[in-house]
C-alpha cells in the first residue's frame, strides 16, 4: 500500500472528530471519494444521504461512535450503518436495508477514522464487489493501529484528535 | 474543518432523511437502555407475554420493521414510554378590547413530559378577574 495521510474530515460535530485518509498521489480523500461516486449515482442517491445522516447526524452529533451503533464488526474495520439486524440482547430490529457500505475504524467514542466503501452486493464481503474496499479499508486500519502502538500516531482523547509523534496534526504513514 | 462534499449532499439531503437517521438511532439507544436496566431476555419476555420464545424471535425478526405498531407493542411489554408526542393544550386565552386593534395572546402548555433535548414548560395558572385584568401567577 502506497504512503497516506490521516487527515481531519469533520471536527464541527458535537460528539465525535471524523478523519479520512489520503493517499499521497491522489487529490481527494478516500471518503470524498465515496461519497462523490454514490451522490451522482441517481440510484443510491438517497441511500446516500441516509448514510451521510447516520454518520454525521446520529453519531457525530447525537451520540457519538457509541458501540450500538457501530456494531458491523468486519476483522479491523468496522460497516456502517449500523447492522440491519441490530442485535440488542436477545432482541432484533430493524434497519432499512441499506445498499451501500463504508468502513470505518473506530479509535475512541469520540474519534473514528472514516475510509471507502462500495454496493452490498453480496452476502459477505468476500463474495461482493466490496472486498477489494474492505481489504484496503483493513490495510488502513492495520497501519493506523501500528501507529498508535508504535507513537506515530498519539491519540489526544482529551481534544478530540489525532496527532504525529511530534505532537503536531500531519500524520503520514 | 468540514468536508465540503459532506455539507453539500447534506444540505440537499430532505428533512425526513436526517430526521428517520435521528429518531432511529436514538429508538435503538432508548431500547438498549430499558433492556439492560431490566435485564430482560427473549425467554422471559416470552414469559411476560404467554408466548414461546421462537414467537417472540419472530415478532422481532429482522423483517419486523419499527411500525408505530410494532413500538405501541414494544413499550406495552418493556413498560416504558418509547415514543412521546407533545399534546398542546390552550392555557389561556387574551383578547385585549381597551384598545382599537384587538390583539389576541394563546398561551398553551405541554402537556406530557418532554425528553430531555426538548424545551421544558411549566403551565401558568393564570387568574382573571371579572374586569379581564390579567395576574400572572408564578
Amino acid at each position: 500500500m502506497n504512503n497516506f495521510e490521516v487527515k481531519i474530515w469533520d471536527d464541527e460535530r458535537r460528539f465525535c472528530t471524523f478523519y479520512t485518509v489520503q493517499f499521497e498521489d491522489s487529490d481527494e480523500n478516500e471518503t470524498d471519494k465515496f461519497f462523490i461516486r454514490f451522490d451522482n449515482f441517481p440510484t443510491y442517491e438517497s441511500a446516500t444521504q441516509a448514510l451521510l445522516s447516520f454518520i454525521l447526524l446520529s453519531i457525530g452529533d447525537d451520540h457519538g461512535a457509541i458501540d450500538e451503533l457501530l456494531n458491523r464488526y468486519e476483522e479491523e474495520v468496522i460497516g456502517l450503518p449500523v447492522k440491519g439486524r441490530v442485535k440488542l440482547g436477545e432482541f432484533t430490529y430493524n434497519y432499512p436495508d441499506f445498499p451501500l457500505r463504508i468502513y470505518v475504524l473506530k479509535i475512541t467514542d469520540e474519534i473514528v477514522v472514516l475510509f471507502n466503501g462500495g454496493i452490498k452486493d453480496g452476502p459477505t464481503n468476500m463474495e461482493s464487489s466490496l472486498h477489494h474496499n474492505w481489504v484496503e479499508a483493513c490495510e488502513f486500519a492495520r497501519r493506523i493501529i501500528d501507529g498508535i502502538k508504535d507513537g506515530a500516531v498519539v491519540v489526544d482523547e482529551v481534544n478530540r484528535n489525532l496527532l504525529n509523534g511530534k505532537g503536531t496534526e500531519e500524520i503520514f504513514l | 474543518m468540514r468536508s465540503k462534499v459532506a455539507d453539500r449532499i447534506l444540505s440537499k439531503t430532505p428533512e425526513e432523511t436526517k430526521i428517520f437517521a435521528r429518531l432511529y438511532s436514538d429508538l435503538i439507544m432508548h431500547i438498549n437502555r430499558i433492556i439492560k436496566e431490566k435485564g430482560y431476555s427473549q425467554k422471559s419476555l416470552a414469559d411476560k407475554m404467554e408466548k414461546s420464545p421462537s414467537e417472540i424471535h419472530k415478532w422481532l425478526s429482522a423483517e419486523h420493521n419499527f411500525t408505530l405498531r410494532s413500538i405501541a407493542k414494544l413499550q406495552a411489554e418493556l413498560g416504558e414510554e418509547l415514543l412521546i408526542v407533545p399534546v398542546r393544550k390552550p392555557v389561556f386565552e387574551f383578547n385585549s378590547k381597551f384598545v382599537k386593534t384587538t390583539y389576541s395572546v394563546t398561551v398553551y402548555s405541554q402537556t406530557t413530559s418532554v425528553p430531555d433535548k426538548s424545551e421544558s414548560w411549566t403551565e401558568a395558572e393564570p387568574v382573571v378577574d371579572s374586569s379581564k385584568e390579567l395576574k400572572n401567577a408564578a
